[in-house]
């Protein structure tokens, strides 16, 4: 069983990150904004927008059921659960029994499932066209992410995120550039998952009106919204706890995990810039050529096997 | 009661119900009772009999039977008291919804229904227990036959030829199995299973018997490449058969490749687990793929059994591997997986096939195009289908995750300290299972999306209601085991580790600890199910509590007019369909999809080829007639009217004959 410390510690650790997303968005409105040389909206925009639908009433087109309402509450609650699996301020996985590979692979599956089905259960058909579009690409991206990543896992012995991004970080693994390409290979697959230009696939909005984001509005949008945010950040703390845990604290004093949070919003930063210039640089790519995109993950993702297998 | 006697008289319940069910046929109400009660009363004595054989001693039974080459034996081990339970549990559930379901085929004949029903899972209980080759491979004969009953029930010409298809697979499968039990046989010097085990045959026989196997069971088992006859077969079948035949009749193939293997032969050469495992792969992959691209609800679950196949046989072959590399962690962890995903698949594939089954039931279409909105006047149904999807799609915390989790740990186990080969193959599974599941996701995403979401696309779709509640309860029942089996993986872990354990004559090694499983080793990695399951529900407060926290001045929620289209009118033609909603995928992936016309031309062929050969046949007997009866009948014909001659009819001729005979025989013996 989990001790109280620990769980309490993951919760704190998931609620940061919940309240952290609308910054998060923030920031990169800003900085795109300032690429586009105009002033911007300023870096809480986003808190105000989300207050604001809050307060709005819920919209629902007729054709909405089950799906379409529960939605947004099952992807937070989802994704809530996933920040309390995958560390952040800790070099170790804040509750054993979460922080597995493969567990938190299928849990951002749940997100999946739930966000296309409401697609679907709205009735729209851009919404639906979104939906079909999220599920191609985790498609694509699914084999690449995984084998990148098991080979980083056999390189550590492990299918611990803890363990994986620990074994990485001492350098205790047998072939360095395995690590290399299939940690290139991982980062292409998550940059996928990201949903930003140019593979903004699901909720394009000049294409697909956002595709099953496009009938929510209210209080609904605001939780997705957050959750959208929420879901990048995720997938970057993912990243960094396999690729970059330098700085997170290998106990839970509190100096410790001080340092491990001021470590990890200065990952983010780097990272949100670099992102930015990328997704601002960049025009969407057609969706009928992105498996050449994800094709060329998986070779990455093959040569970092290949690499593995013959020890290099 | 022994476990033996329990399974006795739950075979005995099985034959009165079939039987009774067929002479109350003109009664129809009566038969669909009988059959139903008897079923469910047969399936609960079996499940008792398996379930308390599953940690134990096997148990025995030897009757010395009809024939004196083989003995009537019965073996009640871990493995087939799994079977039988698995077996039993879907029987019963599927008896259960038969009270209401059947009534749908009234004045079709549901006596002989029933009859060939009961039969059918008589037939698979035996195959299971049966100890001796020549009983095994009669009552997997009676299977077949009783399932092809089930198949052709419709009598239209859909289900006459999927029937036809399914008999000449069974049949050429049946072939390839008695082949190699005769193998062994003739190395054993008995049919008995128990001789096979003693014996040791060399190493290429063993190989030819493996190979034999794995292509009749694989057939059974519907893996690729001889799967064509199971999507036209399956859903050719009343729902509550298909759910059976896809729950269970396709696991017996699997079982038959493990007990050939493992429990006969001892399973300690590579290369078979690296084909059982590149098989699985290549069966899970295409399986799913073309699952995606159908709009026939039934013909994409028949795909997704093809799907699971593979699923099991990557951690049956990857415990095949544990057992010849001398691993026995991997080798436990791959026949647990295996194991646990083969009951799963049984439960949720059974859970979606009801769920089908009660949409037809109220649609009379199998087509998902037609359907949409059914949540709404289907509630029940929608939720219990909505769980069965979850599971399939390995969403956690639900069965099928967690067997799922167990086979990649499986393969990464393998894949940690193996030979070159197992390095090079286990990641690649895994990579294969990786695709499997993000293309499972959007396959149940689509099915589901589109029979019980958005709006309704028929006037059918409009006006369908809640189905009976017998088939509410049968479907809930499974809807509850998918989440039981998945929540409380830290008990029932244990016992299929055990069973793996007795399988491969290991001692048990522990899966479990507390609320947590794990692969072995605790250094490597644990899950919790049940603390996964609490985090999901409970988090899901803190958007509640976020939401509620502004309601203060917020309206109540609103319907819209319609959804946003452009500022177009939106109308039914606009929504998404089950085609368009694959159509990326069948995209992307068309080479994939181009292997199977392929190969759906070659089985067309081969049908061809058939009805040829029957109307060659049915032209080549009258020409047989003509050419060889035809001639000696009138050659007999023409000596008889030679030798008319001789009977003049007058005495005198007569004795003049016998006096020439009497000369005759005279002369001869003189000389």
């Amino acid at each position: 069983m989990p001790t109280l410390t620990q769980v309490s510690l993951a919760f704190v650790q998931a609620l940061l990150l919940l309240a952290a997303a609308p910054l998060f968005t923030g920031i990169t409105r800003v900085l795109r904004a300032k690429m586009h040389t105009r002033r911007g909206p300023g870096v809480l925009q986003d808190y105000r927008d989300v207050i604001k639908l809050l307060r709005r009433q819920n919209l629902q087109p007729p054709a909405a059921g089950f799906a379409f309402r529960a939605m947004p509450t099952v992807m937070i609650a989802a994704l809530l659960t996933i920040a309390m699996a995958v560390p952040v301020l800790t070099r170790a996985v804040p509750i054993p029994g979460l922080g597995d590979l493969i567990t938190v692979i299928y849990l951002f599956a749940i997100v999946r499932f739930f966000f296309s089905l409401s697609g679907l259960d709205s009735g729209s058909s851009f919404a639906g066209i979104g939906g079909s579009r999220e599920l191609t690409l985790g498609v694509l991206v699914e084999p690449t992410l995984v084998l990148s990543l098991l080979v980083c896992a056999l390189l550590a012995g492990s299918t611990d995120i803890g363990a994986m991004g620990e074994a990485i970080a001492t350098g205790h693994v047998r072939s360095a550039g395995a690590v290399l390409l299939a940690g290139a290979a991982a980062i292409f697959a998550c940059y996928f998952e990201l949903g930003k230009l140019p593979y903004d696939m699901a909720e394009a909005e000049q294409e697909l009106q956002e595709g099953p984001l496009s009938e929510y509005s209210g209080p609904s949008l605001a939780l997705l919204k957050v959750a959208m945010g929420f879901k990048q950040l995720l997938i970057l703390a993912f990243v960094f706890a396999i690729f970059v845990p330098y700085g997170s604290s290998s106990d839970t004093s509190l100096v410790g995990l001080l340092i491990g949070l001021a470590a990890f919003i200065a990952k983010i930063a780097v990272v949100a810039v670099v992102l930015g210039v990328v997704e601002n640089s960049v025009a969407r790519a057609r969706f009928r050529l992105t498996p050449r995109h994800s094709w060329f993950g998986l070779g990455i993702a093959s040569l970092a096997f290949v690499f593995y297998i013959s020890g290099l | 009661m022994t476990p033996i006697q329990l399974l006795c008289a739950s075979l005995a319940c099985s034959i009165v119900a079939a039987f009774g069910s067929l002479l109350l046929s003109r009664a129809e109400n009566w038969a669909i009772s009988f059959a139903g009660l008897g079923g469910l009363v047969a399936a609960v004595l079996g499940g008792v009999a398996g379930a308390s054989v599953l940690s134990g001693a096997p148990l025995v039974l030897d009757v010395a039977g009809p024939f004196s080459f083989a003995h009537f034996i019965i073996r009640l081990d871990a493995l087939s008291g799994l079977m039988v339970l698995v077996i039993s549990t879907l029987a019963a559930v599927a008896s259960i919804y038969s009270f209401s379901y059947v009534r749908e085929y009234g004045g079709r004949g549901v006596g002989p229904m029933g009859f060939f029903f009961n039969l059918f899972v008589a037939s698979m209980v035996l195959v299971v227990v049966a100890d001796n080759a020549f009983w095994f491979l009669v009552f997997f004969e009676m299977m077949s036959l009783a399932s092809y009953f089930l198949v052709i029930f419709d009598q239209d010409e859909e289900a006459v030829s999927a029937g036809f298809i399914y008999f000449l697979v069974a049949h050429a499968g049946s072939v390839a199995i008695m082949a190699g039990f005769f193998l062994m046989a003739n190395a054993a010097g008995s049919l008995d299973f128990a001789a096979f085990r003693a014996t040791h045959p060399s190493a290429l026989v063993a190989s030819i018997v493996f190979v034999l196997s794995l292509l009749g069971f694989g057939a059974k088992a519907g893996m690729i490449p001889l799967h064509v006859w199971l999507p036209r077969a399956h859903p050719a079948a009343p729902s509550h058969a298909s759910a059976l035949m896809s729950g269970v009749m396709i696991k017996i193939g699997v079982f038959g490749i493990l007990k050939v293997s493992v429990d006969l032969l001892g399973g300690d050469v590579l290369w078979w687990g690296i084909a059982v495992l590149a098989l699985g792969a290549i069966s899970s992959v295409l399986g799913v793929i073309y699952a995606l691209a159908e709009h026939d609800i039934k013909r994409l679950l028949a795909y997704h059994s093809v799907e699971n196949i593979g699923i099991i046989m990557l951690g049956i072959g990857t415990g095949m591997i544990g057992i010849a590399t001398h691993h026995p962690l991997v080798a436990m962890l791959g026949m647990l997986a295996g194991l646990y995903h083969l009951i799963n698949h049984a439960i949720f594939k059974g859970l979606l096939f009801l769920g089908a089954g009660a949409v037809i039931f109220r649609m009379h279409t199998k087509d998902m195009d037609k359907m949409g909105g059914l949540a709404r006047t289907m509630p029940w149904t929608s939720a219990c289908f909505l769980v069965g999807a979850l599971a399939i799609s390995a969403i956690p915390p639900l069965n099928g995750f967690v067997s799922e989790w167990f086979t990649y740990q499986a393969l990464f186990a393998a894949a940690l300290d193996g030979t070159f080969l197992v390095q090079f193959a286990t990641p690649i599974a895994a990579t294969a299972l990786a695709l499997t599941g993000a293309l499972a996701v959007m396959c149940f995403v689509k099915a589901y999306g589109e029979m019980f979401s958005g709006l309704p696309r028929s006037k059918k779709a409009e006006q369908t209601t809640e189905v009976p509640a017998p088939m509410i309860i049968g479907m809930v029942l499974l809807a509850a085991a998918c989440v039981g089996l998945g929540l409380a993986a830290p008990l029932v872990v244990p016992v299929i580790g055990g069973i793996a354990a007795a399988i491969l004559h290991m001692p048990p090694a522990s899966f479990a600890n507390g609320v947590m499983v794990l692969p072995g080793d605790p250094a490597h990695t644990l899950l919790s199910t049940p603390l996964l399951a609490v985090l999901l529900v409970g988090l899901a407060t803190v958007p509640l509590a976020i939401s509620a926290a502004f309601s203060g001045s917020r309206a109540n929620r609103r319907q819209a007019a319609e959804p946003w289209a452009c500022g177009y009118l939106p109308d039914a033609h606009m929504t998404v369909t089950a085609h368009s909603f694959a159509q990326p995928i069948r995209m992307f992936f068309a080479p994939l999809y181009a292997v199977r016309r392929t190969a759906a031309a070659a089985s067309e062929g081969i049908e061809r080829q058939f009805v040829k050969l029957v109307s060659l046949a049915r032209r080549g007997e009258p020409m047989l007639d003509r050419a060889l009866v035809g001639p000696s009948i009138s050659f007999v014909g023409g000596v008889g009217k030679r030798l008319q001659i001789l009977q003049s009819g007058a005495l005198s001729t007569y004795c003049l004959y016998i006096v020439a005979a009497l000369a005759i025989l005279l002369l001869i013996t003189l000389r």
